[in-house]
């Protein structure tokens, strides 16, 4: 008998990969925004330009 | 012109210049795994890639070299192994053999599947095995949903598959 | 700011109403947010629960919808690195601006790359039966994915922003060559990685549409990150430079009192 593996075995690989792609592109984001509220109040509106 | 060396008082505000040593140590990082990268691709590169059908025939696929080689599973040959490894054949083009493995293959592998076995071929005459190290299923670039009607005629074409190999 | 300008403590604000909450916003990127947000939620919908299992692959075709995106956004990252990188050297077009959407974009790519390896390594998991193998495709791809973590490094370091950003762009120029060579790799050897799938129409129903959804909210996505980063990377430099009148104009201070 071949062990393959089945829908039920697959799913955590598959959870797992929507997870990891979420969190880091969310962690990846969320660093970034902390970042610029971090220094906005440092620049010169000159150099923000886009506000 | 007073030229003596001057006093260096730090500021508050003055930021002193940081040494880049994180970049510089990811540089070193990123060299040494560039590196690992193209040692090892080039020499699992040396495996040649066989064909069940070109084991002894073309250059590269000798008996007792390492090689990858590849084939249909058939159907009905698959067992279990005594120290939990696998037999199966694997056939290509009308020509078939045995192989033998270590450990059970996982994945979607299954009887009437192309797999790619790593290892090397090992007897002489007709009683060649191929006593492979690693099962690597090749699945195509083809999707379909699965649905009855489909089982239905995918269990078809399994029971095909020993003639197709 | 020039050198006259008074010199800015760190530690002060210039301009207190500047701390707002979304600094790097604008009332495009915020459309684009809440666009990239609706385009995810539809990919966990499609993607996990209303598309079908594959005949063979069953539940691990659904890794598909994320890998597949990932990897081409990663390309498009890299491309465009490469395309702002060469606007950079060309004289007429000369601007800090393409070195920062050059960075910018680099680091995304890496991220989006990261992504695509290891789903790719899950998805080989369940297909294959492997994490990984020394395949033409997953080794050319690994190799890209280091090849700009070096460039984000080179970005870091140190020296002038022009320095930089002529260095960087050397380098993206070089690296970019790379993307053809990954791209191409499943025709040029006998690879274990599918060729592709979208192309050859071997993809049809929900399940091309799942991959489409992917593919454009990844899009959206990665436009919205590009941007907010280009100019998270701007409010650096002009940090930077702060830091640099401030110490110029001590010098003078100092200077004029001998």
């Amino acid at each position: 008998m071949i062990a393959v593996m089945s829908t039920s075995d697959q799913l955590p690989y598959v959870v797992a990969s929507y997870v990891v792609t979420l969190g880091a592109i969310g962690a990846y984001a969320w660093r970034m925004l902390a970042r610029a509220r971090k220094i906005a109040a440092k620049v010169p509106p000159k150099d923000r330009p886009w506000t | 012109m007073d030229l003596s060396p001057r006093e260096v008082v730090p500021t508050a505000q003055a930021k002193p210049r940081k040494r880049p040593w994180a970049a510089i140590a990811v540089l070193a990082v990123v060299l040494i795994g560039g590196s690992v990268l193209v040692v090892k691709f080039l020499t699992n590169a040396v495996d040649y890639y066989c064909n069940v059908d070109e084991v002894g025939v073309k250059d590269g696929c000798d008996v007792g070299r390492n090689i990858r080689i590849q084939g249909v599973v058939q159907k009905d040959t698959y067992a279990k192994g005594d120290s939990g490894g696998a037999n199966f054949v694997i056939a290509y083009n009308g020509v078939s053999m045995p192989v033998s493995v270590g450990s059970e293959p996982s994945g979607i592998f299954q009887e009437c599947i192309p797999v790619v076995v790593r290892g090397k071929v090992a007897g002489s005459g007709d009683d060649l095995v191929f006593e492979g190290d690693e099962v690597i299923v090749k699945h195509d670039n083809e999707y379909d949903a699965e649905n009855q009607d489909r089982l239905a005629q995918s269990n078809a074409e399994a029971s095909e598959c020993s003639q197709k190999g | 700011m020039t050198p006259t300008d008074t010199p800015t403590s760190d530690t002060s604000p210039i301009d207190p109403a500047a701390a707002v909450r979304r600094p790097t916003g604008t009332a495009f990127t915020r459309a684009l947010g809440v666009a990239s947000l609706v385009g995810i939620v539809w990919l966990v919908l499609f993607g996990l629960f209303l598309s079908p299992n594959d005949a063979s692959q069953k539940a691990g075709v659904r890794i598909l919808y994320i890998h597949v995106p990932s990897a081409w956004l990663a390309y498009l990252a890299f491309i465009v690195t490469g395309v702002s990188s060469a606007a950079y050297l060309f004289k007429r077009t000369r601007s800090l601006t393409w070195d920062r959407i050059a960075g910018a974009s680099a680091e995304v790519g890496v991220l989006f790359m990261g992504v695509a390896l290891i789903t790719g390594s899950l998805w080989g998991r369940i297909s294959w039966g492997i994490f990984w193998t020394w395949d033409s495709r997953l080794t050319t791809t690994a190799f890209l994915f280091v090849t700009y973590i070096g460039y984000l490094a080179v970005r870091g370091l140190g020296g002038s922003h022009q320095q930089r950003a002529r260095r960087s762009a050397i380098i993206a120029l070089l690296a970019v060559l790379e993307v053809p060579l990954v791209h191409f790799s499943v025709k040029w050897w006998r690879p274990l990685h599918q060729q592709e799938s979208v192309a050859e129409g071997k993809l049809s129903g929900l399940m091309l549409f799942s991959l489409f959804v992917g593919i454009v909210s990844f899009t959206l996505l990665y436009v919205w990150l590009v941007l907010h980063r280009q100019r998270v990377l701007a409010m650096e430099d002009s940090l930077d430079d702060q830091g640099l009148d401030q110490a110029l104009a001590e010098r003078r201070a100092e200077g004029a009192q001998v």
